[in-house]
């Protein structure tokens, strides 16, 4: 079998807190000791509440965030011993789509200087040719390269960032909340289109949600988070059908259903 | 029938700005009495936020309403401000998404509570005021309440905080109390513990509630009658049975199934499913042409043809399952087709 994608051997991050401040002279412990692996293909579900430290594990992966201590291997190479010019390789081949794609965009800049900044950053050039052919991937018209943020919906903004992420071929994609500012109408689409370019083109995910049915749904595999831990992880139907520890319990009890009492 | 707490009859909402006046919400109807849940769903652009606000009166600069809105007996789009400061906070009170913008970081918790008491009746001391607040903070679940008066807002967690929010929206038990997204912002667990909360006041205090969300789950668990609003039009409204299993508009249905679910009845024996997306985004009325606001995302819109396009359509009487109450759809199609192909 093939090395995992991502793989998190003991990771810990503690936050430094100004001045004694808040949580204490010792800081605050993030992510408290997590060993944690993604597959190659493989879509793994990070949930847990606001303040568990999904979001800080995730960025662990590609480099966004330095751990304290343990280490972390993605694609085979260990991420702390990665120059500069390491670490931008990696991310070439480790892509992130963020939660508010109106925020993560240049307000300034149009969707064709968004898009060939990518390419210019890791000094390669590109052709229009290949940025409609990028554009038509995540389902947007040519005609959206030359708009601005404020000219498109939040949905077809989230599917140039996700277009962005696509741009260099990744590898694996590390999806934070991605659908969590968008209309229940439009949310469907863009997990659609997640979860298709996972079956067509191999991309591996590792998507962090606060919303378990999301997770449930559009993961092969499920970690849960809380304070700073994984207390369960599994496959995605084993883990909703029997939660194992109270936290994942308490968190599918917790989820109100679109749906009458049987 | 006893005189319903909400009575609203043809409301549009328009705003004017640069000279031009757009609707943003029309001919908006709903009936809701004492002890009663109303959860108005809606995307982006449906308006469901502005009627809200129309019924407190808090309309933003170049919004105005027309049609009528009666709380509790008070009509309020004739009242003059004194009736209307009168009005808020005994009558109708509301609560937002954010309980942060919603109190002041300079003024501790007791003061916001013990404000709006001393608003209501200006005779109570300001000591009494202060004694009601504390009664108030237990009474909605915050430990340690007579400590707790003393905090300020950023103190408090965002699940303690939006339970200071209710306890100062309810200290003067109001007849309707309008909930804007109450627990978007929080997480899963704190927001089951505040709808538990929401429904134990309202069936203490017997009050009527207007749940905005664009949450089924959170519908789901809270309503008892639900109106859908698309574009600022009335979509479909009915029993929370009805909405749920027998929906009469397409987009309801299309809603439904875009929503995730954990239901374990859904387990997919390792397959893995997809939602129903709806294709293309949410509009406004203001960008919605003459015919369905809907038809232009609308699966079934090609089964009735041009009428779609060129007229809306009325809200009209549907078939309500047992006991269900007046259910409507403004829909061109007389009944959904039973497997519904509602995305195109």
């Amino acid at each position: 079998m093939s090395e995992p994608i991502l793989e998190m051997t003991d990771v810990s991050k503690r936050y430094r807190t100004a001045g004694g401040f808040g949580r204490g002279r010792k800081g605050f412990l993030a992510v408290d000791g997590v060993s944690l692996h993604v597959e190659r293909g493989e879509a793994l579900g990070l949930v847990g509440e606001s303040g568990s430290g999904k979001s800080t594990l995730a960025r662990m992966a590609n480099g966004l965030v330095v751990p304290t201590s343990g280490t972390v291997r993605t694609d085979g190479q260990d991420v702390a011993r990665l120059g500069r010019r390491g670490l931008r390789r990696l991310r070439r081949n480790v892509a992130m789509v963020f939660q508010d794609p109106l925020a993560s965009l240049n307000p300034l800049q149009t969707v064709r200087q968004t898009l060939e900044n990518v390419f210019r950053a890791h000094g390669e050039t590109t052709s229009t040719a290949e940025l409609v052919a990028l554009l038509e991937s995540v389902g947007l018209g040519a005609d959206y390269l030359g708009r601005y943020p404020h000219e498109a919906s939040g949905g077809q903004l989230q599917r140039v960032a996700v277009a962005r992420a696509l741009a260099l071929k990744p590898d694996l994609i590390i999806a934070d909340e991605p659908t969590s500012a968008l209309d229940v109408s439009v949310r469907a689409q863009i997990l659609n289109l997640l979860a298709d370019l996972q079956r067509d083109q191999g991309i591996s995910f590792l998507h962090v949600s606060h919303d378990l049915a999301v997770i449930r749904l559009y993961s092969d595999r499920v970690a849960v988070m809380q304070r700073g831990r994984i207390v369960e992880t599994g496959p995605s139907d084993e883990i909703f059908r029997s939660p194992q520890h109270p936290c994942t319990r308490a968190l599918v009890e917790a989820t109100p259903e679109a749906e009458l009492p049987a | 029938m006893p005189d319903p707490v909400l009575q609203v009859e043809d409301l549009c909402v328009s705003f004017t700005s640069g000279g031009v006046t757009a609707d943003v919400v029309r001919d908006l109807s709903m009936r809701l009495d004492g002890g009663r849940t109303l959860a108005v769903v809606g995307e982006s652009g449906s308006g469901k936020t502005i009627t809200g606000r129309a019924i407190m009166r808090l309309l933003p600069r170049g919004a105005s309403a027309r049609g009528r809105i009666v709380v509790a007996g008070r009509e309020m789009l004739s009242a003059d401000e004194r009736e209307l400061r009168r009005a808020r906070g005994s009558d109708v009170a509301m609560v937002f998404q954010d309980s942060m913008s919603a109190l002041s970081p300079y003024l501790d918790i007791g003061a916001h509570i013990a404000q709006a008491v001393r608003l209501h009746d200006p005779s109570v001391t300001r000591r009494a005021a202060r004694a009601r607040a504390v009664e108030m903070l237990d009474r909605v679940g915050i430990p340690g309440p007579a400590d707790a008066v003393r905090r300020f807002p950023h103190e408090f967690s965002g699940g303690m905080r939006q339970r200071a929010v209710i306890a100062m929206a309810l200290v003067n038990r109001p007849a309707l109390l309008i909930a804007d997204e109450p627990t978007t912002a929080l997480d899963v667990t704190v927001q089951a513990q505040i709808l538990a909360l929401l429904r134990e006041l309202q069936q203490e205090y017997g009050m009527a509630m207007l749940l905005i969300s664009h949450d089924f789950g959170v519908v789901g668990s809270a309503a008892d009658d639900v109106l859908v609003l698309y574009a600022g039009r009335q979509a479909e409204y009915g029993s929370l049975r009805d909405i749920f299993d027998h929906p009469a508009h397409p987009y309801t249905a299309g809603l439904r199934a875009a929503t995730p679910r954990l239901d374990a009845r859904l387990d997919t024996g390792g397959e893995r499913t997809r939602l129903r997306a709806i294709p293309g985004a949410p509009t406004s009325l203001r960008d919605a042409g003459p015919g369905c606001a809907f038809a232009p995302r609308c699966g079934l819109a090609d089964q009735v043809g041009e009428r779609c396009v060129v007229e809306a359509p009325l809200p009209t009487v549907r078939p309500t399952s047992e006991g269900g109450g007046l259910h409507l759809a403004a829909c061109h199609l007389d009944r959904l087709p039973a497997t519904q192909e509602v995305a195109r």
